[in-house]
Order: structure tokens, then C-alpha cells, then sequence
């Protein structure tokens, strides 16, 4: 692994090892791009992965302090813990599921199919489907995504998703299938064939399932271009006089701090950290914060709209054998203001192991008593689905600062307000609707809802837009006020589309890093 | 969790079935018979709970997660122990649970007349637990309750789960798509046909 001089003011430096800089520190490795990486969290290997949901909670999770605030739930059952992401070598790759959806076009352009909606901060993203179909079909070869692109075969159906689809089937349903995963169904990519472990969300224990610790990192660090620095947190982004950022402070395992320099900054933290540390930048020539002209940044905090909803099926399905993810129904993605909302959900079928089924069936202080236990006892007749649909932005769902209380980096504590807009009422009633409508079909004799988990998928936090008074950054992720400052991650969405993040995250780091080579050898940044 | 009972299909055996069982098992509790049913091992209340204060524990962690049906005495008894344990090296939760223990037998006897554990009615009985759900005492029982047995990999195969997969290859032979009550998935043939382009 190559070895970058503090002082050495060419590299890039890229906050994050996850889905969005872990990919662009390998496309910009293999395009003879330097770059450091300050990964806030440990080293992971491989080996450190287990199948156990709460052992693995506790050794990937982001666990620092933070505020969960606003008028979700969560904000009384989930206090401290408003997003369930990853703080180590990998990134939330190492947590997600493996679903490789695309946006659809109307997703890219949810202001002019939408219209303007009180509360509601609806914008077209700067850049559209056609434009992006290229670096999806990049992105699914990247990551192994089954499909087309590819030509590798959708997974085998597991029980718990057989019984989905057949509901589906039974109400008329056309979309369903087991893809698009980036989890491989043949031996790909040096990666081998999903062996049906289950426990895709713990982290894939054989390396199936695409994450940046076994791909986009080992690979950028040997191609002798990336350093990945572990146990690194960035604190502040410095700027020169002339406004361009210069480098980046960071602490140490030891709390010892240190800058390194640099040529160019890219932020991928995720939708909080991101979004943190600009704001945490704040300077005289910057006093709201950098890159925040526009007053945007940490605004439009996204989730999706989602919920659970698990059946109680007449025969055993024992839903935890093969993968998390098994299956996704895409019937309900469409938008048709006759439905009483804007936007639309997938059905995705989740299994839980038994710890979290009983953590989450009912999450807070009320989740004990006769229905639960009785609820569980079933654990092992049930399927289930977790319901994700587009979630509008609102300027006042936010990352912002707390007022006193500091963390172990002495940074002020990020607080994440999260309220639900009307449009996710309506949306979330028709998702279980639908939801226990089609497990209906299919013979369930009980069907439990579960309110939303706290987020995986965080979004909208730096937005891009067109226009540099309503948004951070421009199509490439590149902040309109600082043509040197990249943001990498989700939090560079307009809107956050009903599916999830990731495939979109790969996509958009890939054309940032061919974007940033042009500039870069234009002399421009 | 909401629960939507099923509009077509009689969902089992209701909870009537559930509280005669719960019933029986509070009055061994109170008996001498108490020793036959864990096996021959004496219950001890650690201190620093006396012996209604241990017996108010034990009848309150059944009444958190009852599973009669499932579990035995003994799966709860070592729950108890286990809270009664974590308050040893700690005189404010120690206090805070014995308060919160005769809060609760205040209640019983303040609404009912009688002990809590005297109780028969298991709805009676959680209706007590529910007015302390918030308070730390309770959270703090009720989640040592639910480690001890939904994160226990030996009560796992009571419920069905089956757990870790890896190191015996994964479930890929053995039964993640073993289902007669729905149709197969596609074949091979039929996945890799649909991803041609």
C-alpha cells in the first residue's frame, strides 16, 4: 500500500470507504489518481464477520452520539441510534443487502411530475435516466449486479420469498423477482456463488455479496495509488484565501490530529457526516458553514418511507435460510396522484433472525407482554417484507449541530431530525394494505406491521441542483462554491427515488471520477 | 406493532388456553413442588432480593415474555438470576428494582386486593407491568428477559431458528427452498433465459 506525505498537497482526500469512496478512490487509483482515505472506523477483514445479529451490531455499527429528533418515532424509541450505517473499512457496504435497483426516470424529475407540494422541497435532479443509464450498466458490472448488464442468472427464490411472490402472483401481481442483487449467483469477479447463508445484512462472511472491503479498497490500495487510513476521523476541512480547500484535519486511533493536505476533497461520510463536517468547517470566509450558499447543506434528510410487515403463513417457512433480500416487487413503483400521494414503494423481502424479529416487531418500552411473545411464537411461520417508498424532501428534516454537548472528537453532536410529510401517511397506509392484501392471498392467518428502523438509507443532506441557490452541489457532486470540494455519497440526492441508494452511489462516484481526471488534467481543479 | 388478525382464518388456540397454564405456574411457584419442576435444584433467591421479592421478579419476567408453551420455570428462573446478579456490585439498581418490585405489588394490592403473583388472570397481571413500562427498573428486567431468550442460542430451536450458517456451508443445501405450500421458483434454465439480452 502506498504511503502519502501529510504534506503532500496532490493527493485527493476522501472522507469515507464506503459505497461512494471506496469507488472512487479505486476509479480514480485506476485512472493513476492519488488519493488518502480517512476511514473513521477500524480495519475490518473478512474474517471478522459472523452470523449474529447482535454481535455484529455492536462491532460495525456507528455507535457515537448522536440525536434522533423530530415527530418520527423514532425520536422516542430509537433516542440515540437514527440511522443504522457502518463505521469501519467497507462502510455501509459491509451492512447493505446487496439490491441493485435503478431509479426510474419520473425519480430524476419528481419536481416536474409532481409539482410544487406544501412542506414539501420536490426539485429535478441536474441529471436524468438516459444520462445515467451508461454509468449504471458500469456500476452493475462493477459490483455483479444479476441482470442483462451482466447476463448473470437472478438468485435461486428462497422459501420466504416464494411465498411473497406467490401472493403476488394471486393478486395480479406481474413484477416480481430476485433481482437485480450485486450478490453473485455464479462464481464472478474473483467473488464466490451466494451459498445461501442468510445474515447479508451482518456482512457477507464468503465475500457473495459486493462490498468495498473486498473489491473497490484492497484493489485501489494495490494498485499503489490509495492509502487508506483506518481510525481516522476528519474533523475540519481547511481552505486557503483564495477559498479553495486545502486539506483536511483528522484525528487519530490516539486522538492525536493531524492535517493532510490536499489537491482535492471528496465527502462520503453518508448523509450525516457529511453533511457534519462541512457545517463543522465553518470559517470567517465561510461563517455558515462550507459550501453552504445556498443554506442547504443538512437540509432535505431523507430515508425513504418505509415499515415492515411480517405474515403468519398456515406451514413452517423458516425465512432465515438463504438471503436477507430475497426478492423485490416492483408493481407499486409508479406515480399516480389518483393513489393519494406522490411516488411510489417496493416490496422488498427481508428476513430477520429472531433477535431482531423480537427487537423490532415493537420497538420501544411497549414491545413485551401476551401479543408479543404469542407474535413470536410464530417466528418460524412468518415471511415478511420491508416496504421502501420515496420520502419527499423537507427543508426541516436536517442534520444541524448540537448546542453543548460534544462527542469523543470534541465535535458538537449531530442532531437528525426526521418528521414524516403527509404524502408518507398516505403512502404508508397503501403500503400495508398492499402488503397484507397479497400475504392474504397467500393463506396468512396473522399479519404484523412494524413501524420504520431506524435508517440505513440517508440521503438529500448536500443535494445537487442545478441552480447554486437550491442546492450544494452541481451534476457531478462538485460544490458550487468550491470547485475543489466533491461530496460522493447519497447525500448528494435531489430526491431519494423509492429504491435503494446504493447502485445509484456506485454509479455517480464512477462518473465523478472520470469527471475529476478531465478536470484535473484540464488544470482546472 | 399492529397487528391485523385475519379477516378468513381462525388464527389458533386464543389466550384463555395461555392463562390457565401461566396460572399453574405461579401457584408451583408457591409451593413446595417448586424443586421437582427445574429439576431437582432448589430456587435461591440471591440477595439482595428476599423471598417475595424474588418470587415478584420471577412471576414479572414470565409475564414480560410468557411463553408457556415453550419454556420452562428453570428458562426463567435463570433470567432472574441473571438481573438479581447484575445488582449485586450496584445498591442504586438494587434499590431501584426492590422499589420498583413493591410498586408493583402496591399496585396489584391497591387495584385487586391481593399479591401480584396472586394474580391469576395474565391480562390483570400485565395491565399491572404496563403503568411502570417506562420506568428503568422495568426496561432494565425486561431486556436482561430478552437476551436471555431471544438472543439464546439454546432456546433458538424452541422458536424454529436455526441461526448461524456458515460454517456448516450455509443453507443452500439445507432447506432455503424446501417449501411444498407454494409453487417452486423458476429453474436455472428459466433464471439464466430472463437475463439474456
Amino acid at each position: 500500500m502506498a504511503q502519502f506525505d501529510l504534506i503532500d498537497d496532490s493527493v485527493v482526500v476522501i472522507i469515507g470507504s464506503g459505497a461512494g469512496g471506496g469507488t472512487l478512490a479505486n476509479e480514480l487509483a485506476q485512472k493513476g489518481i492519488k488519493s488518502v482515505i480517512l476511514e473513521a472506523g477500524k480495519r475490518f477483514q473478512r474474517s471478522d464477520i459472523e452470523n449474529d445479529e447482535w454481535a455484529m451490531f455492536k462491532k460495525i455499527s456507528w455507535l457515537d452520539k448522536r440525536h434522533s429528533a423530530g415527530g418520527w418515532h423514532g425520536a422516542v424509541n430509537h433516542p440515540t441510534l437514527p440511522t443504522w450505517i457502518v463505521k469501519g473499512y467497507g462502510g455501509s457496504t459491509i451492512h447493505w443487502a446487496g439490491v441493485a435497483l435503478r431509479l426510474r426516470e419520473y425519480e430524476f424529475k419528481t419536481r416536474t411530475h409532481y409539482g410544487a407540494i406544501d412542506g414539501a422541497n420536490v426539485e429535478d435532479w441536474p441529471v436524468d435516466l438516459a444520462e445515467m443509464t451508461p454509468w449504471y450498466e458500469k456500476a452493475e458490472m462493477k459490483m455483479g449486479v444479476t441482470g442483462k448488464t451482466t447476463g448473470m442468472p437472478h438468485l435461486p427464490w428462497n422459501n420466504g420469498f416464494r411465498v411473497l411472490a406467490e401472493g403476488c402472483r394471486r393478486t395480479g401481481r406481474t413484477d416480481y423477482n430476485s433481482g437485480p442483487m450485486a450478490i453473485n449467483s455464479i462464481e464472478r469477479d474473483g467473488r464466490p456463488q451466494c451459498q445461501q447463508i442468510g445474515f447479508c445484512m451482518q456482512g457477507c462472511a464468503i465475500g457473495a455479496k459486493w462490498d468495498t472491503l473486498g473489491t473497490e479498497l484492497p484493489r485501489a490500495e494495490g494498485s499503489g495509488n490509495c492509502e487508506v487510513r483506518t481510525d481516522a476521523m476528519a474533523l475540519r476541512i481547511e481552505h486557503d484565501d483564495s477559498g479553495k480547500v486545502s486539506g483536511v484535519l483528522y484525528a487519530d486511533a490516539d486522538g492525536n490530529q493531524h492535517l493532510q493536505k490536499a489537491r482535492i476533497v471528496c465527502v462520503a461520510g453518508n448523509s450525516i457526516e457529511s453533511p457534519r463536517l462541512l457545517l463543522n468547517s465553518a470559517s470567517s470566509m465561510f461563517p455558515d458553514g462550507m459550501a453552504n450558499s445556498s443554506g442547504q447543506v443538512g437540509r432535505n434528510y431523507m430515508n425513504h418511507t418505509t415499515g415492515g410487515v411480517y405474515a403468519v403463513l398456515p406451514e413452517k417457512v423458516h425465512m432465515f435460510r438463504g438471503t436477507s433480500v430475497a426478492g423485490i416487487v416492483g408493481d407499486e413503483v409508479h406515480h399516480d396522484a389518483a393513489r393519494g400521494f406522490s411516488g411510489g414503494y417496493y416490496l422488498e423481502f427481508l428476513s430477520l433472525g429472531l433477535p431482531f424479529m423480537a427487537a423490532f416487531l415493537e420497538p420501544g418500552n411497549t414491545g413485551w407482554g401476551r401479543s408479543v411473545a404469542r407474535a413470536l411464537e410464530n417466528y418460524d411461520r412468518m415471511s415478511g417484507v420491508w416496504i421502501l417508498g420515496e420520502d419527499l424532501a423537507q427543508e426541516r428534516n436536517a442534520i444541524t449541530l448540537h448546542g453543548s454537548e460534544v462527542d469523543q472528537y470534541g465535535l458538537p453532536v449531530p442532531i437528525v431530525s426526521k418528521t414524516p410529510h403527509n404524502n408518507d401517511y398516505e403512502m404508508t397506509a397503501h403500503m400495508y394494505e398492499t402488503s397484507a392484501q397479497i400475504y392474504e392471498a397467500v393463506g396468512a392467518t396473522d399479519v404484523y406491521e412494524l413501524p420504520s428502523y431506524p435508517a440505513t438509507h440517508n440521503m438529500g443532506t448536500n443535494r445537487m441542483h442545478a441552480d447554486p441557490a437550491k442546492g450544494v452541489v452541481n451534476a457531478y457532486g462538485q460544490a458550487h462554491d468550491i470547485k475543489n470540494l466533491f461530496v460522493s455519497d447519497g447525500s448528494q440526492f435531489t430526491s431519494s427515488a423509492a429504491c435503494n441508494p446504493t447502485l445509484t452511489i456506485v454509479a455517480l462516484a464512477i462518473r465523478q471520477a472520470e469527471y475529476i481526471a478531465q478536470e484535473m488534467n484540464a488544470g482546472s481543479i | 406493532m399492529t397487528i391485523r388478525f385475519h379477516r378468513r382464518r381462525d388464527s389458533g388456540p386464543d389466550h384463555a388456553g395461555l392463562s390457565r397454564r401461566m396460572f399453574l405456574m405461579t401457584t408451583t411457584m408457591a409451593g413446595v413442588t417448586t424443586a421437582s419442576l427445574i429439576g431437582g435444584t432448589r430456587i435461591t433467591y440471591a440477595a439482595p432480593l428476599d423471598e417475595g421479592q424474588g418470587a415478584i421478579l420471577l412471576r414479572m419476567v414470565q409475564d414480560i415474555y410468557p411463553h408457556p408453551d415453550l419454556l420452562k420455570l428453570v428458562h426463567y428462573q435463570v433470567i432472574a438470576d441473571t438481573v438479581t446478579k447484575g445488582l449485586e456490585a450496584d445498591a442504586d439498581q438494587a434499590r431501584a428494582l426492590t422499589d420498583g418490585l413493591a410498586k408493583i405489588n402496591a399496585q396489584a394490592q391497591g387495584l385487586y386486593g391481593k399479591d401480584y403473583v396472586a394474580i391469576e388472570d395474565a391480562d390483570m397481571r400485565e395491565g399491572i407491568l404496563r403503568h411502570f413500562q417506562n420506568e428503568g427498573f422495568f426496561q432494565g428486567v425486561r431486556w436482561t428477559a430478552y437476551f436471555g431468550i431471544y438472543d439464546n442460542k439454546e432456546i433458538w430451536p424452541l422458536f424454529g431458528y436455526q441461526g448461524s450458517s456458515v460454517e456448516q456451508g450455509g443453507y443452500i443445501d439445507r432447506g432455503f427452498s424446501d417449501i411444498t405450500f407454494v409453487p417452486q421458483g423458476p429453474t436455472l434454465e428459466e433464471r439464466m433465459a430472463e437475463v439474456q439480452k
